[in-house]
């Protein structure tokens, strides 16, 4: 019974680190002074929906189909402002990283003055990338992505304008 | 002796009544069920009246078709959803990327 306990608790320890991990990702403070809100809350369950209904006729599709097959969710707020400095962009990125175990290795970290901040973390496991948080900060806009299961981020990148998706339209989506 | 002519007495062969065949073939040709019996001590269940069971069919393809065209939403909404979100997620990743490219390259 000693054995059986000890061996249950192992596997726990094992298990619990080897799932990928989910954050939280809502700012209900910039959600107030946000003029529009992107919210894209999809867990297994809806992901798998929406991958049975893209076209496996369209290459992006099915290149996305692929992609989020072994994925456990994906979720993404992003927040649009009608003027600057309606937000403090390093304290955002601090809450984001104060909740990364240690599992979480930056990936990216992109500075400019006068184009887009990113931020990118990768849950690794081994040569694994099991999760992925990116937060991207233009003077109107914060986008915070989070990519829960194993991802490939090479074809991640290469999905880029390959979608019947023109323009991501920024409006209030709460679903 | 007496057990074997009671017995003899009771099997010998008799004729049927007068009209018997004419009778039994006019039932045959009605459908009618001899009332007699066990069938006859059944209780009798209430007829189904076939606009009760057209009803239910109507019913069934009515609620059966809704939850389809529920889920025919939800997964186009789904769809979409998975669409902006690699959309914005690629973006991004392709963004950072290519700064580090360009980084490099200087």
């Amino acid at each position: 019974m000693r054995k059986f306990v000890m061996t249950l608790a192992l596997i726990s320890i094992v298990a619990i680190p080897a799932a990928a991990q989910s954050i939280r990702i809502d700012f209900p403070d910039l959600e107030d002074r946000a003029e529009e809100v992107v919210d894209v809350t999809l867990d297994a369950d809806m992901l798998r929906l929406g991958a049975k209904f893209l076209s496996g006729d369209d290459e992006g599709e099915r290149a996305v189909r692929d992609m989020v097959k072994n994925l456990e969710g994906i979720y993404v707020r992003s927040y649009e402002f009608s003027k600057d400095g309606q937000y403090d962009h390093r304290g955002l990125v601090d809450r984001v990283k104060s909740q990364l175990g240690a599992t979480w290795k930056p990936l990216v970290t992109v500075r400019s003055k006068t184009k887009e901040n990113v931020n990118i973390w990768a849950d690794m496991r081994g040569d694994r990338v099991v999760g992925l948080v990116i937060v991207a900060a233009e003077p109107h806009e914060f986008t915070v992505v989070n990519i829960v299961g194993p991802i490939d981020i090479d074809r991640l990148a290469a999905l880029e304008g390959q979608f019947g998706i023109p323009k991501i339209s920024k409006e209030r989506n709460r679903d | 002796m007496n057990l074997d002519n009671d017995l003899k007495r009771a099997m010998r062969r008799e004729s049927p009544p007068a009209g018997f065949a004419e009778r039994v073939m006019q039932r045959v040709r009605s459908g009618a069920a001899p009332a007699s019996g066990a069938e006859a001590r059944r209780p009798k269940r209430p007829p189904l009246h076939w606009w009760r069971a057209a009803a239910a069919s109507v019913t069934l393809a009515v609620v059966l078709g809704g939850y389809a065209v529920h889920r025919q939403r939800e997964g186009e909404r789904a769809r979409e959803q998975v669409l902006r979100a690699m959309s914005i997620a690629s973006e991004k990743v392709a963004y950072a990327q290519q700064q580090v490219r360009d980084i490099g390259s200087h």
